[in-house]
């Protein structure tokens, strides 16, 4: 069990930063998620922390080691690959000993904690078996077994769900976290898929451009979204953003936009103070956003442009002043027609407002 | 409770010397690289890069098999191959008739014998394992076989023309029978090369441009030169080149077939290397004849290389 | 009423056609099929009835019902022809073994690094694949004259590791682009060494390719003719030579070299015919 810590670690490939400057310590059995978009450097990340990778610059440590300069064998991790990495030519109990006969683990002792993995996971018939004869959700399972068996300090995971259908991910998702809190191990994860780093992670880490735009558990990343990038990158659909202007009108704020003017509320009026006269961009979560067709006071006013029947909800997109807006959680049974003008109201706690230059949040 | 989370303030840079050091893991995995290849890269100079400098050193001197005296002639060799009439007027012309004749004609007879056998018909397998045997039986006794077939007196060619009622030919005595008899025999040999290879690449193009093509009723030779040809371009681009290269060193055909003959008129550059080397003796002028050929086998791969890039984007 | 009946005959005007393809096509088909089956078998066929023909039936082979396995005989009565059987076994079953072994690891690393050294190894590959092999098996000639090494199984087997290094190490690169690399670093994460790695799960997986290449590599070595014609006397005959010099020596024993050749050929026909799957797949480019 360990602390995995990345001090001002950086991977170059000739002039361009792969990875720049991270700086991030993942605490004894945590779950920490790397997301981002592809080519972010979340990948990049995780294979310097396995060893797979040089690391350019900086320093990576588990436990009380520094293993920078230590061999993958050595590091003492276990690692899920995307498409399992299954060793083709062995069967699932050959997989499973492979990384313990290494390490001159007595048979009698592997077999038993091959039992002991087998039954987690469900594997008892497929011991037998060549990976080739096995459905991506048992090869998964297999992957999985491997990292069990071998009581690594920390577990590492490259995408590893993305291979399967989106049925089959949901369920294995589950799995997994029934499976981190029954081994208790640090695990880092990497994933593209946001759903994936919301539900695992006992905190994301967002990342951009090489560099790591936020650290914080899931409820803090989507609610506090520290960068335009964050609010955008979490939350699905994503949320809109609108240009305004900040306003002072003695008492408080208020922002104006092309479609209509927003109250600035109290909570979110210490962090606009100053910005008085300056562009900013407003983020509104279409979950946020009521629609009525009745004119309302401070609503956005627009039309509708399309609408998607979900069966559950309806997603709304709604044009107002050139900007469209996704509205979501609007009535499955509301019965709305393109064209349709309509009023867009938010709880003004609930609205984000980003410097329009530096993308950072200001409220 | 620690609490240290992503610190975007650059770190001082005081640290930098401690971490900066290269990784002993870099290291290593140089050395591994350069383990893996060591095997090969002592073979490859011990008995072909120091041969070919030995061969080259030997090109600049005289040197012939029974007196290697080694005095230093400079250019002396080259400009006698390069005024040998021979060379210049039967070798070359030779070597490349026969590089364009064989690769044109097995890569066309290829590209038939795949598409029949990508049709799919009883007994395929049974004409696929004829089709490879060519290949696999080798030069030396297909142009036995062929030297015996095309045999003036008892040959099966000649009989059977005989029975038509045709002319004859004393095939390996005359220059351009002969030729043609090199020709037809790496043909023979290459077809089968050029149609597995071609029927691998048929088998791997996706379906749905056919199914398209059909859709928009073209017919067979249009999808075939619209469709199947282009998608094709790079393997035809590969094996062109390939075969070509290789088709320039042809000496065992030519050597087995007709040793050169009649008089000298069939010879190809590496029959013409032995012959110097072996048979005149003089291993400096075989030699500077060996380096010429290597130059211009080069020049023409690179050149052909481009050319077929160029016109058939093998590179996509 | 019109507008069906023009419909409906437009449709039929193509099934009469479609009607006509198939018998032409199945014709076409078999004609073809004959031509190539005709093309590649006959000069085979033509041999083997050769090599059965008494030395006086010979000349016309296409006459006569008169058949019989004495030239087999003869060829085996002949030391030389045993002894060049033997030695090609051995030259092509080392050969192999040496050619592949040396090969595998530069093939390994050509696929799996980058930079400048896999660069470099690359192209030196790639031009010295397009010497003509006479331009530097005439000098290995001097060199192993000199070394003592000519006309001895040494002497010739390093010409044939040695032509193979470029070739296969290019083909060994692409066997291993066709498998995932993450197999060997599951297996570095697992404790193994990048050697380790190699040895016990991409070797593994790339068995069945490299199989096919050793076959192929059989077969070349033992119809090979110009290294032995130039690198070999008598002292350590091979088959090749052996064969060919039937045509000079004996001029017109062509029932003897038939007999010769068409057991020259059995080794290509045994693989042809078993091995065909493993044999396509290593002629893979």
């Amino acid at each position: 069990m360990a602390e995995v810590v990345l001090r001002d670690v950086c991977k170059r490939y000739g002039s361009y930063n792969a990875v720049d400057n991270v700086n991030l310590t993942i605490r004894d059995k945590e779950f920490v998620v790397l997301v981002g978009p592809s080519g972010c450097g979340k990948s990049t990340t995780l294979r310097m922390i396995a060893g797979l990778e040089d690391i350019s610059d900086g320093t990576i440590t588990i436990g009380d080691q520094t293993v920078n300069d230590l061999p993958p064998r050595e590091r003492d991790i276990a690692m899920v690959f995307q498409n399992y990495a299954l060793y083709q030519h062995m069967t699932v109990y050959d997989n499973l000993a492979f990384g313990l006969r290494n390490r001159k683990v007595p048979e009698d002792k592997i077999k038993a904690e091959i039992d002991r993995a087998v039954d987690i996971l469900g594997l008892r018939d497929l011991l037998k078996r060549k990976p080739r004869e096995l459905s991506g959700g048992q090869q998964q399972r297999v992957a999985l077994g491997r990292c069990i068996v071998r009581h690594a300090k920390v577990f590492l995971f490259d995408e590893p769900l993305s291979n399967l259908d989106a049925k089959l991910r949901a369920h294995m998702r589950l799995e997994l976290k029934r499976l981190h809190r029954r081994v208790e191990t640090t695990a880092i994860y990497v994933t593209h898929d946001q759903v994936e780093a919301m539900t695992l992670g006992d905190r994301v880490v967002v990342m951009n451009n090489s560099r790591i735009e936020q650290v914080g558990t899931p409820w803090e990343i989507y609610a506090h979204p520290r960068t335009r990038f964050v609010a955008s990158f979490i939350g699905s659909p994503a949320m809109n953003f609108l240009d305004g202007r900040v306003r002072s009108n003695g008492s408080g704020f208020h922002v104006e936009t092309p479609g209509g003017t927003f109250h600035v509320s109290d909570a979110n009026a210490t962090g606009l103070a100053g910005h008085d006269g300056r562009d900013v961009t407003v983020g509104l979560r279409p979950e946020h956003i009521r629609l009525s067709e009745t004119k309302a006071e401070n609503a956005l006013h627009g039309r509708i442009e399309l609408t998607e029947q979900l069966g559950a909800e309806q997603l709304v997109e709604v044009v107002a002043e050139e900007s469209r807006i996704m509205v979501s959680r609007v009535e499955a049974e509301r019965d709305l027609k393109p064209g349709t003008p309509v009023y867009l109201t938010v709880e003004p706690g609930q609205l984000r407002y980003f410097d329009r230059e530096t993308e950072q949040r200001l409220a | 409770m620690p609490t240290v989370a992503a610190d975007r303030q650059p770190a001082s840079r005081g640290a930098i010397p401690a971490t900066r050091r290269r990784s002993r893991l870099i290291g290593e995995r140089l050395n591994f690289q350069i383990g893996l290849i060591l095997p090969s890269v002592l073979v490859l100079l011990l008995f072909q890069v120091v041969p070919i400098f030995i061969g080259t050193d030997a090109s600049f001197r005289r040197w012939t098999l029974y007196d290697p005296d080694k005095t230093w002639v400079g250019l002396e060799h080259y400009r006698y191959v390069l005024s040998d009439t021979n060379f210049l007027f039967t070798v070359l012309p030779n070597t490349f008739l026969l590089m364009v004749g064989s690769v044109g004609l097995s890569l066309a007879l290829g590209m038939a014998v795949a598409l029949l056998l990508h049709r799919g018909f009883a007994a395929q397998r049974l004409v696929q394992t004829v089709v490879l045997l060519p290949l696999m039986i080798g030069p030396v006794i297909a142009s036995t076989m062929m030297r015996w077939t095309f045999n003036d007196q008892f040959g099966v060619v000649n009989a059977f023309l005989g029975w038509l009622g045709l002319g004859q030919p004393a095939w390996l005595a005359d220059r351009w029978y002969a030729f043609g008899v090199i020709v037809f025999t790496d043909v023979w040999i290459w077809t089968p090369w050029f149609g597995l290879l071609l029927l691998a690449g048929l088998k791997s193009l996706p379906k749905e441009p056919f199914e398209a093509a059909a859709l928009d009723a073209a017919g067979r030779w249009r999808t075939f030169t619209h469709i199947t040809v282009p998608m094709l371009r790079p393997v035809i681009g590969v094996c062109v080149v390939i075969r070509a290269i290789d088709c320039f060193r042809t000496f065992d055909q030519v050597w087995l077939l007709t040793g050169g003959g009649p008089a000298r008129s069939t010879e190809v550059f590496s029959i013409y290397v032995y012959m110097e080397a072996f048979q005149n003796l003089n291993f400096a002028r075989g030699s500077a004849a060996a380096v010429i050929g290597t130059l211009i086998i080069m020049v023409a791969g690179l050149a052909l290389y481009a050319l077929i890039n160029r016109f058939m984007d093998v590179s996509r | 009423m019109s507008l069906a009946s023009t419909a409906q005959s437009s449709p039929r005007r193509t099934r009469l056609f479609d009607f006509l393809q198939p018998g032409a096509r199945a014709a076409f088909t078999a004609i073809a099929v004959t031509a190539v089956v005709v093309l590649f078998l006959a000069p085979i066929i033509i041999l083997v009835v050769t090599s059965l023909r008494p030395g006086w039936g010979v000349y016309y082979i296409y006459r006569g019902t008169e058949f019989t396995l004495a030239n087999y005989v003869e060829v085996f009565q002949r030391s030389v022809v045993v002894e060049a059987f033997i030695n090609s076994f051995l030259l092509s079953t080392v050969a192999t073994i040496l050619s592949l072994g040396v090969t595998v690891t530069s093939g390994y690393m050509l696929s799996r690094f980058k930079g400048w050294l896999p660069k470099t190894w690359f192209t030196s590959i790639y031009v010295f694949r397009t010497v003509p092999y006479i331009s530097w098996v005439l000098p290995l000639y001097i060199v192993n004259e000199s070394l003592g090494l000519y006309d001895t199984f040494f002497g010739i087997l390093a010409a044939h590791v040695a032509v193979h290094v470029c070739f296969f190490s290019w083909i060994m690169k692409g066997f291993f682009d066709g498998i995932d690399p993450s197999m060997e670093y599951a297996a570095m994460i697992d404790g193994c060494t990048r050697w380790g790695a190699f040895r016990r799960v991409a070797l593994p997986a790339a068995g069945p390719a490299i199989a096919a290449l050793g076959i192929l590599s059989w077969l070349w070595t033992w119809n090979e003719f110009l290294f032995a014609l130039i690198l070999t006397g008598n002292r350590t005959p091979l088959l090749t030579v052996t064969m060919a010099q039937f045509v000079t020596e004996l001029g017109t024993e062509w029932n003897l070299m038939s007999a010769m050749a068409v057991m020259a050929m059995i080794p290509a026909v045994i693989i042809t015919l078993f091995a065909q799957k493993y044999v396509i797949q290593g002629l893979r480019i």
